[in-house]
Parts: C-alpha cells; sequence; structure tokens
C-alpha cells in the first residue's frame, strides 16, 4: 500500500472501519512512514467516541459474578507464574483485606509495568504495608514489595485542578525525595507504582504540586506517615 | 480490579448498552472485558488514563463482536490484545483524554454535521466497515471514506487537537 492509498483510506483506517487485512497492512505502512502524522491523532480520536456514550448504571449483581468469576480463576491456577504468580504473591500480603484477590488483581495492574515479563522462578515477595492517613479523612496503603517494588493505593483524596497533581515523598533526615506523581485524583482515587528503596525513611507524604510535580513538597501533606523503621 | 470496576462500570457499561441496547448482552460484555483485562493484568501499564482507554477498547470490540454475531454478520475479529490496544494509539488518547472531559468528547462529535457523523456513528457503534457503511447509507465508498475522515478531523478542530498542522 502506497502513501495515497493509506491517505485516502486514513479515516476508515482510525475507526477501524476496514477488514482486518487492510488495517494490518495500513498499520504496517504507518510504523515504517513519516508522511502521515495525523493517523494517529484521528485514531485517539475515533478511541475518545468510547468516552461519547452516556454512562449507565449496570445492576450491583454485575459486580458480584465479576468478582466471583475473578475468584474461580484465581482460585484454579493458584501456583501460576506470571499473573498467578503475582497475585498470588501480593495476596498473602494482604489478609486483612475483605476481597483479597479483587484487591490484588489490582494491584498487579501497577505492579506489572515494573515487573514487566519476567517474575518466573523467584520467591513470592515478602511486603511491608504502611498506612499513611490525612487529615481531610484520605488514606492510603503503600505497599513495599521485597524487590523494590512501591505500590500506593490512596483514597478519599480531595481531587485537584487538571493543573495539579498529588506528588508522593519519601523523606530521610529531613531531606524530601519525590517518590513520582499520582495525577489530579479526579474521583479521590489514585494508584501509583515506582521502584525505590525506601531503606532509612523516616516518613512517607502526599502533597498537591503543580502538574509535573516540585522538587521539595510546596504545601501541606494531605497524606502522612512518620516515624517509620524501615529496613 | 475493584477499584477500577467501581471507577469505569458506568462509562464500560454506558458504552455497551449503547452499543447493543440490551442490558443482560451489555452486562455480559463488560464481565468478560473486566475479566479480560484481570487475565492480562501483567501486561498492561500501570497509567491510569491508559487503563480506562484500555478497559473501554475492550468493551467496545467486545460489544461489537456481540452485536454482529446477533445480527449474523461476519465476525469483524477485533482484537482485544493489550498489544494491539497499545498500538491504537492509546498513548496519545491518553493525552487527548486527560485534558478533555466526557462533555467536551460529546459536543465535538456533535458538532459533526449529521451528514459526517452518521458514517462515524455506523463505524463505532455498529462496528460496519467502509463498504457496509456504504451500502447501509447507499452512497459510494470514496465518500463514504472523505465522510470520516472529515468528521473526525471535525472533532479534532472542535477538540483543539493538532492545529499546528
Amino acid at each position: 500500500m502506497n502513501c495515497d492509498e493509506v491517505e485516502e483510506l486514513i479515516g476508515a483506517y482510525a475507526m477501524g472501519a476496514l477488514p482486518a487485512e487492510a488495517l494490518s497492512d495500513i498499520g504496517e505502512h504507518l510504523a515504517g512512514c513519516a508522511n502521515h502524522p495525523e493517523a494517529a491523532e484521528l485514531r485517539a480520536i475515533a478511541s475518545a467516541l468510547a468516552f461519547a456514550a452516556p454512562e449507565a448504571e449496570p445492576s450491583p449483581a454485575l459486580k458480584t459474578r465479576l468478582m466471583n468469576a475473578i475468584g474461580a480463576e484465581s482460585a484454579t491456577q493458584p501456583g501460576a507464574r506470571g499473573r498467578g504468580g503475582i497475585l498470588a504473591g501480593l495476596r498473602g500480603l494482604m489478609p486483612q483485606r475483605a476481597v483479597p484477590y479483587a484487591l490484588a488483581g489490582a494491584l498487579a495492574i501497577a505492579v506489572a509495568a515494573l515487573v514487566l515479563t519476567n517474575v518466573g522462578g523467584s520467591d513470592e515477595p515478602s511486603a511491608t504495608a504502611i498506612t499513611l492517613t490525612g487529615p481531610g479523612g484520605a488514606s492510603a496503603v503503600v505497599h513495599v514489595l521485597e524487590d523494590g517494588i512501591v505500590v500506593m493505593e490512596a483514597d478519599g483524596l480531595e481531587p485537584l485542578e487538571k493543573d495539579q497533581t498529588y506528588q508522593v515523598w519519601a523523606i530521610e533526615g529531613g531531606q524530601p525525595a519525590s517518590l513520582g506523581l499520582l495525577g489530579p485524583a479526579p474521583d479521590g482515587e489514585a494508584l501509583g507504582a515506582t521502584r525505590a528503596d525506601l531503606s532509612g525513611v523516616d516518613a512517607l507524604a502526599v502533597t498537591a504540586e503543580p502538574a509535573g510535580g516540585s522538587i521539595g513538597p510546596t504545601t501541606d501533606p494531605v497524606l502522612l506517615a512518620e516515624n517509620l523503621t524501615l529496613r | 480490579m475493584e477499584v477500577l470496576y467501581d471507577r469505569l462500570n458506568r462509562q464500560a457499561f454506558g458504552l455497551a448498552y449503547r452499543i447493543l441496547g440490551d442490558g443482560p448482552a451489555a452486562e455480559d460484555v463488560v464481565q468478560e472485558a473486566f475479566l479480560t483485562l484481570w487475565r492480562q493484568a501483567e501486561r498492561i501499564d500501570a497509567a491510569r488514563g491508559k487503563l480506562s482507554s484500555f478497559v473501554l477498547t475492550l468493551v467496545h470490540h467486545k460489544a461489537i463482536d456481540a452485536l454482529r454475531a446477533r445480527k449474523g454478520q461476519v465476525a469483524r475479529q477485533l482484537s482485544v490484545e493489550v498489544a494491539d490496544v497499545e498500538k491504537t494509539g492509546a498513548d496519545v488518547s491518553e493525552r487527548v483524554l486527560q485534558s478533555l472531559n466526557r462533555d467536551e468528547i460529546r459536543a465535538a462529535l456533535a458538532a459533526v454535521p449529521d451528514y459526517q457523523r452518521r458514517p462515524i456513528e455506523l463505524a463505532y457503534y455498529e462496528g460496519l466497515t467502509h463498504v457496509e457503511i456504504s451500502q447501509a447509507l447507499d452512497l459510494p465508498l470514496g465518500t463514504v471514506k472523505s465522510r470520516l475522515r472529515l468528521g473526525l478531523e471535525k472533532m479534532r478542530t472542535a477538540l483543539g487537537i493538532g492545529q499546528a498542522r
């Protein structure tokens, strides 16, 4: 397929309104050709149509069915590596949770980006869980996995403006170091994961910062855990 | 997964229902989409914008498959592999979506003239190919191709994206 043919079909391509073979041909062409910069944008706009459909409420039973299905699947493959390995490992970390496998699923997604392809062969990670609390009823749990992966799940945050973000700090000897950004938490929840060495860290904090983050905290913490003794 | 479900279920079900017009079938699609997400969890980027795009892409593809099966149409073999979703411009759409809200996206679609919006809706909500759209609307194929493109470009302009070009 040449550039003219691709240009002619680019709207249909962006909409996915072509047979699989044509979609694949055009995809291959675009991968090696810089003449169609609009293709990615049009495709993104087409995928944004997903957000144009009006929201609607499914029956409450759907959530129960879904969680049961996930539970049934995870039960049939407890020793599996890859997904099963991560989930099994995380599941063991959160015995106090009411729906541990469900939470483990969410956390596995966060962890997955860092673990990527290969967790096979290793023993299930052990972990430390740190709870952060805040004055406004917000709370967060930070899971420090043995292989240096840090996962934070926060809830009850005050949603920020679009040009702001929550930023996580590890404070050691009074010096804050950024652990990363959590975004503006439009629905009050945030999930983040990173790889960090928290040994010797005295406190963990979350502050509201301008989008892109700050070099050091510029506001009072909305979430804080102090007097930590991390190995 | 529960957190993610609580956050996205209304949007996911709304999309499936818009495509299928049938509550139980739409719920099946949403359940399948979240299960697929769970099965592929280790391959998915943690970025939340991407996750919501991914979930809705799964819902869209599965709903279109179900719709086409119901109508006896040939399956589109729409892929639901993570790698394919990544290729569909999810990075761009994440940036797009972070700076936009749903009302803006709806307004941009509404700003597209009917004769261009109709082919887009048939492509997106009914999963028709450009040939099928030309048959459904009794339009020459070339007209459908150009209206799909021009309609998307109108949305792009309305959303204020890529105007430098």
